[in-house]
């Protein structure tokens, strides 16, 4: 952790009638920091998100947000935080400029300023073409960037994004990729985002909780919580005269941890599979075997998930999804 | 700040310009239902076809039958069709062919020169209860006067007269429905404004970016509230303007009165706005607007004096017409327009629409959620 706090929060719970949406959940995010929550659809993202920028009234525990509570002084979170809600909240009647300008003035920027502000936030998106453009002509990759660059407007401290990357192709969401980490590059703004794409969450945050059932599961950078988890990357080699003798021989070498032959596969539990893969291959010709393929599996924090729920995300998901589509479901239970 | 809630009505106005069918709309239907209401209220009922059966020769069935012929020929309120079958003609009322039979029986003149209780029988479409009273109304008066050979021209020079004074120029019926059509027309624009534009963001899941900056609910609910009296005020002045013109009210009455006139057209807007935010503040889907207009329309339209006067309501509706606005905005845009009232003649009705504003508009605004 860097500095001051930006996010302080102890034991915050929000229940929709029967349903406990999130569940006494604490942690700290640092000025600075670019925090991720993970977790499937339904773990309780959105309603945390929404109770952190003061638009649902947590049912216990607090949070301080930018310095201020939550619940007691919504309005002074607002004006210093800025909010991309999962959802596509910008106004497709209007064009992307008049979008802007009018969140601006929303925070009450002067007209001058905002011109400037407003000219060199939808260069940075790469908008500048299609500011006098309706919205309704935008893509969904488009749209999101306005909606990332509208509410940076007011240059809040604090940035708080819902899911940013849903529903957009793999191209649109490496461009807001990029983007995001140019903003927590170029100032000390800290970011809090949500996600279910563990990419997202290793690629982009330097710390990251991961959340499941209303609950904080696991918390740390993606390395600390690769690192924290039994088993390690796994190499499986397809050999052609597999024997237990090779068997053995892999399971002296120093980095092996352990060896599973499975019907002429071996599966080998390895630190740094990439990095060891050519020694592993070296050992295996040495004793005169022949390869026919070989996988990489690094661990990620899928694995991680999986470690502590027993279930993989993308699981989970599916059977969400079916029931629920979206963010929001506990808004529609309570 | 001001620039938050001017922000608020600018966005507002912005979205209604982008869309100009709804702006057409707004003013095409309440012309139309001036034209409608105008034509399907108060107008004569002409042909009604109506079956004779004649099996009388004698004299008085004669008479009668000119009687009615002479109907037939004058206004045409029915056209009689002659017919001998007494069942066929009963079995076309019932099956709606005919809106009455007229039965009149072999003996008909007899009994009536022995003054032995003629009858004539008179099948009438009774359901259809405008047209059979009108049809009993007639053909009793053709009965009556069976027994004069002769309709007077004048009436008996001894009897007393009647002779109407009209106290302010003479008003039409349609001339009398611009006041109504002008509130129809504030009524549809509320609707589909003000509060309307909130419950469409909060349906498409925008409302979350706007709860989400440091506007506050006195900035949402007035700043959506201004744009929607600017769009229906300046509907309801248009519709004013054109409905005057087709129903031949001279514009100088309008002219002489401006500042009473949009004096009451804007408070009758944002009553109705406000009175809107208080009933759909929280709606979030716009089909609760759609259910609710044409029930809000009818109860707040109907009972309000523009079609038919309070005076002829019940007791438990005029209580109501007494905390209805558009009776009062009603009320006073006729004072204005027909009885050339000025401020003063109106300043009653002026002071309930604001004080009924001044309420709605604080529930709502102290009512407005501002969290999801």
């Amino acid at each position: 952790m860097q500095g001051t706090r930006a996010i302080a929060v102890s034991e915050i719970t929000r229940k929709f009638g029967p349903l406990t949406a999130v569940d006494r959940v604490s942690f700290d995010v640092g000025e600075g920091e670019f925090f991720g929550f993970l977790g499937p659809n339904g773990a309780g993202k959105t309603t945390l998100i929404r109770m952190l920028t003061t638009l649902l009234v947590p049912t216990g525990g607090n949070a301080v947000v930018s310095g201020w509570d939550v619940a007691r002084e919504p309005a002074e979170v607002r004006k210093r935080i800025g909010v991309v809600p999962q959802a596509m909240t910008s106004d497709l009647d209007l064009t992307g400029y008049e979008n802007m300008d009018l969140y601006g003035r929303f925070y009450g920027i002067h007209a001058r300023d905002r011109k400037e502000r407003i000219r060199s936030l939808l260069d940075m998106v790469g908008l500048a073409q299609r500011a006098n453009d309706l919205v309704a002509t935008y893509s969904g990759g488009m749209r999101r960037r306005l909606e990332i660059a509208r509410v940076l407007v007011h240059r809040p401290a604090l940035l708080f994004l819902d899911e940013p990357t849903i529903g957009l192709d793999p191209q649109s969401r490496h461009v807001v990729w990029d983007f995001l980490r140019k903003l927590i590059e170029g100032d000390s703004m800290t970011i809090f985002l949500t996600t279910h794409y563990m990419e997202e969450a290793e690629t982009l945050c330097g710390r990251v909780a991961i959340i499941d059932a209303g609950k904080i599961i696991a918390m740390g950078s993606p390395a600390e919580l690769k690192a924290g988890i039994p088993g390690k990357d796994i190499v499986s080699l397809a050999v052609g005269n597999a024997s237990t003798e090779l068997a053995e021989a892999l399971g002296g070498l120093p980095f092996v941890h352990e060896v599973r032959p499975e019907d002429g596969v071996f599966r080998i539990f390895v630190d740094s599979g990439a990095r060891n893969l050519p020694a592993l291959i070296d050992a295996v010709r040495a004793s005169g075997g022949a390869i026919l393929s070989a996988t990489v599996h690094e661990q990620s924090l899928e694995d991680v998930f999986i470690h502590y729920t027993g279930k993989s995300i993308r699981e989970e998901e599916a059977r969400k999804v079916s029931f629920f589509v979206g963010a929001g479901v506990p808004q529609k239970l309570g | 700040m001001m620039i938050r809630f001017f922000a608020v009505v600018e966005r507002d106005l912005l979205k209604f310009k982008r869309n100009p069918v709804v702006l057409a709309m707004s003013i095409l239907m309440p012309v139309i239902y001036l034209v409608i209401l105008g034509n399907s209220f108060q107008g004569k009922l002409t042909d009604l076809p109506v079956a004779v059966v004649n099996q009388d020769p004698g004299p008085y069935a004669k008479r009668i039958l000119e009687n009615l012929r002479a109907i037939q020929a004058g206004p045409r309120t029915f056209s009689l069709l002659g017919m001998s079958d007494q069942g066929e003609a009963v079995k076309g009322v019932k099956e709606g062919r005919y809106k009455a039979a007229i039965i009149i029986p072999p003996d008909f003149s007899k009994r009536v020169a022995l003054s032995a209780r003629p009858e004539v029988g008179l099948f009438l479409d009774n359901p259809d209860n405008i047209s059979a009273e009108t049809i009993r109304n007639l053909f009793g008066a053709a009965i009556l006067s069976m027994r004069s050979e002769y309709v007077p021209i004048r009436e008996n020079a001894g009897e007393a007269h009647l002779r109407d004074i009209n106290l302010f120029p003479k008003v039409d019926y349609y001339q009398s429905l611009v006041p109504g059509v002008v509130i129809m027309a504030i009524f549809l624009g509320t609707l589909t404004t003000g509060v309307f534009n909130l419950v469409m963001d909060r349906f498409l899941g925008i409302e979350e970016s706007y709860l989400l900056t440091p506007l506050t609910r006195a900035h949402i609910v007035s700043g959506l509230v201004a744009s929607g009296l600017s769009i229906t005020t300046g509907i309801a002045s248009l519709i004013l303007v054109v409905s005057m013109l087709i129903t031949g009210i001279p514009l100088s009455r309008a002219l002489g009165q401006i500042l009473p006139l949009f004096l009451v057209i804007v408070l009758a807007t944002l009553c109705l706005l406000s009175l809107m935010f208080v009933i759909l503040g929280r709606a979030g889907h716009p089909r609760i607007v759609g259910v609710l207009s044409g029930f809000l329309n009818v109860i707040l339209f109907f009972p309000s004096g523009a079609v038919y006067p309070i005076a002829s309501f019940p007791g438990w509706l005029k209580a109501f017409a007494k905390i209805n606005p558009e009776a009062y905005a009603v009320d006073a845009l006729k004072a204005i327009l027909f009885r050339n009232a000025g401020l003063a003649g109106v300043s009653g009705d002026i002071a309930f629409l604001a004080v009924f504003t001044a309420v709605t508009l604080t529930f709502s605004i102290l009512a407005f959620k501002r969290t999801l």
